[in-house]
């Protein structure tokens, strides 16, 4: 399409409307009302100058700075008739790695990795008399009936909901914001005598909390407790979504509302893993961040990704559906259970350190107590 | 005042360097449309790149006022809309109770003791102002759609007065800094820009109309200092507004050029982080090249 100048109008709608579908091809969210502001905008433009018909399609098509590279492709394509070069346009060069190469030998051990427990401790006796041995007690550690017994004492373990303020105001006994509407209207009743003072406060509602578990291999276990989380905040009214990933990511949110949890893992390893494809965190956390936008999932919500950082997919992947999330989510935190009890956590693993930045905290989340701590934390970070 | 309907690109970007804003053709065309089309125009962008300046510009090209709703976390409806004048209303009780009888309710909830916040002030002034809603993306989910339906049909309801509704609709200008991202239904109802830092002809550009008695060779050299600094992966890369703070910060000192000592002691003007501090006064020599 080299000029416009002998195309009349009708014939130039029908162009218009035909990019509004191409940019729809390729997966870009343009509705019919977006595509008639294209229109009435290059109508009010020179119609004749590519230019125009360039900038327009930007103000009037695209609403996310992500989307500006695919729309520049479809726009060559469509307009000027140039093949889309072959790399992904939409990778971006990776500052935090030098080399992606560095992800295929994943490194096995990392400092503070949970574990190492004098024997003595494991010997102590009863359980019922030892649960504070237990509390701290890594989980990779424990023996079958250890684990049964923590998760006896998991199950008791409160999750106070993450709340916000609303924008709404309910009356309240005390705040420091006064009633003012409220104190005029009784003034009025009493002839300008003030009387009690009335106050109001924000309303509060609940966060809903995101969790996204790895459940390949070793981090099975750890995801497992976490779920436990998911069951305390589910009766605690919390809107709850459970995510698992491996190869790929899917939701098991409703079978948390029938199954026991073990059995919602299991379900979650068969639906989610090819066995030998390793972790792909940042193409999962894609899938959830699309899946997020589409069905308004996680905005504002607490999301914990439970994950050991050991990424096989690539670190620019991970590190763009971060950068997404965080924008989403009101916090994101992340339980990697090599943390152990280190108090400064230094990422290790390139995953994390791409993920590093996009983090608001970390937790270990290797033993009970552990657990409690995050548990409190959640309380707090509304 | 100007006359939208048979505006051009290039008027218009001619106009705004009038009044020393400096816009590439793809602002201007989607200031443009926004003009034309009577749609809010929600820019996004780095930190200084001049979004709420563009308002403001857009304001004096115009000839209209500038209302100005500065978002935060938390804002509400009394801070963003209308609010009774409590104070005024109970001296008027205590005025009405000793003159004589009862105090009458539609005389307490009147116009007279409203006092009109941003949006309602922009709802009445119509098309005699421009609105500049900055930083939705500081505000509550809530606030946005509160806002998604004020931009709908420009109309307010005060359960004791009435509905208020714009005679034209008011040019809407929303900035954002990406914090956090924006509902696609707020999107949808505007037209998106995306601004980001100019090259460096173009700010040079900018400095120079800025600053109008700034050295040709400062000026050149404080740009090319901001662009490595943008190279240098700091935490917050400094925008074109710190350009002209350093710029100024140097002319008003008295130098000439951008030297090593110079930089030094300006550096407080461009970045306004401690970790970027310490960064880039170890490699001062890499910024001023």
């Amino acid at each position: 399409m080299s000029s416009a100048d002998d195309v009349d109008a009708a014939g130039y709608d029908d162009l218009l409307v035909g990019f509004g579908h191409a940019l729809r091809a390729v997966g870009l969210p343009v509705g019919s009302d977006d595509v008639l502001a294209f229109c009435a905008g290059v109508s009010t433009l020179d119609v004749g100058d590519i230019m125009d018909v360039y900038w327009c399609g930007r103000a009037t098509l695209v609403r996310r700075r992500d989307n500006i590279p695919l729309y520049n492709q479809v726009f060559r394509h469509y307009f000027l008739d140039i093949e889309p070069a072959t790399a992904d346009i939409r990778k971006k060069t990776l500052k935090a790695s030098s080399t992606a190469g560095a992800t295929l030998e994943i490194p096995n051990t990392e400092e503070g990795l949970p574990g190492q427990v004098s024997p003595d401790e494991i010997k102590l006796g009863y359980l019922a008399s030892t649960s504070e041995v237990y509390r701290h007690k890594a989980f990779a550690d424990c023996s079958d009936d250890e684990i049964r017994q923590l998760r006896r004492m998991m199950s008791r373990l409160r999750v106070t909901p993450p709340k916000r303020r609303t924008h709404r105001s309910t009356k309240a006994r005390r705040s420091s914001t006064l009633d003012m509407r409220r104190m005029a209207r009784e003034m009025m009743r009493t002839l300008g005598e003030p009387r009690d003072l009335s106050f109001r406060k924000r309303k509060e509602k609940l966060r809903p909390l995101v969790l996204i578990l790895d459940v390949s291999g070793s981090m099975a276990d750890y995801s497992r407790n976490l779920l436990q989380f998911a069951y305390s905040a589910r009766r605690a009214n919390t809107k709850v979504d459970v995510f698992c990933f491996g190869t790929r990511l899917t939701r098991i949110t409703r079978s948390l509302d029938r199954r026991d949890p073990d059995e919602a893992m299991r379900m979650a390893g068969e639906a989610v893993m090819d066995w030998d494809g390793g972790t792909r965190i940042g193409d999962s956390l894609r899938d959830f961040t699309r899946q997020a936008r589409r069905a308004r999932l996680g905005r504002g919500a607490i999301v914990v990704i439970c994950s050991d950082g050991l990424d096989r997919g690539e670190p620019a992947a991970l590190a763009e559906s971060m950068e997404a999330l965080s924008r989403i989510a009101h916090r994101v935190i992340w339980v990697n259970p090599h943390k152990g009890d280190a108090v400064e956590y230094v990422p290790t693993s390139l995953g994390m350190i791409v993920a590093d930045p996009f983090i608001d905290e970390v937790h270990s989340g290797h033993n009970l107590a552990s657990l409690e701590r995050l548990a409190d934390r959640l309380a707090k970070v509304g | 005042m100007t006359d939208v309907a048979s505006l051009t690109v290039d008027q218009l970007t001619d106009q705004l360097r009038a009044e020393d804003y400096i816009a590439d053709r793809g602002l201007a065309t989607a200031l443009l449309l926004a003009l034309k089309l009577g749609k809010p125009l929600l820019l996004e962008g780095e930190v200084g790149v001049g979004k709420t300046e563009l308002a403001r510009t857009l304001a004096t090209m115009l000839g209209r006022d500038l209302i100005r709703l500065q978002c935060y976390e938390g804002i509400d409806m009394y801070h963003a809309l209308y609010e009774w004048d409590y104070a005024r209303q109970m001296l008027h009780v205590r005025a009405l109770a000793q003159s004589e009888g009862g105090a009458a309710d539609d005389d307490l909830f009147s116009p007279r003791f409203l006092l009109e916040r941003p949006l309602l002030q922009a709802v009445r002034a119509g098309d005699q102002c421009v609105l500049l809603i900055d930083e939705v993306d500081r505000a509550d989910d809530e606030f946005e759609a509160f806002l998604l339906e004020l931009l709908g049909d420009f109309q307010v309801t005060i359960p004791e007065v009435g509905t208020v509704k714009a005679a034209s609709r008011p040019i809407v200008i929303l900035t954002s800094n990406r914090t956090r991202e924006l509902h696609d239904a707020l999107k949808r109802r505007c037209l998106y820009t995306w601004i980001g830092f100019p090259e460096p002809d173009r700010e040079l550009n900018i400095v120079r109309a800025r600053l109008p008695g700034i050295g040709e060779a400062l000026a050149a050299q404080v740009v090319t200092a901001v662009n490595r600094l943008r190279d240098m992966d700091l935490e917050k890369p400094p925008g074109v507004a710190e350009s002209i703070d350093w710029a100024q910060s140097l002319d008003t000192l008295g130098s000439s050029e951008l030297s090593e000592a110079a930089a030094l002691d300006t550096l407080g003007a461009v970045i306004k982080d401690r970790d970027d501090l310490d960064y880039a006064t170890k490699s001062i020599q890499d910024v001023v090249g």
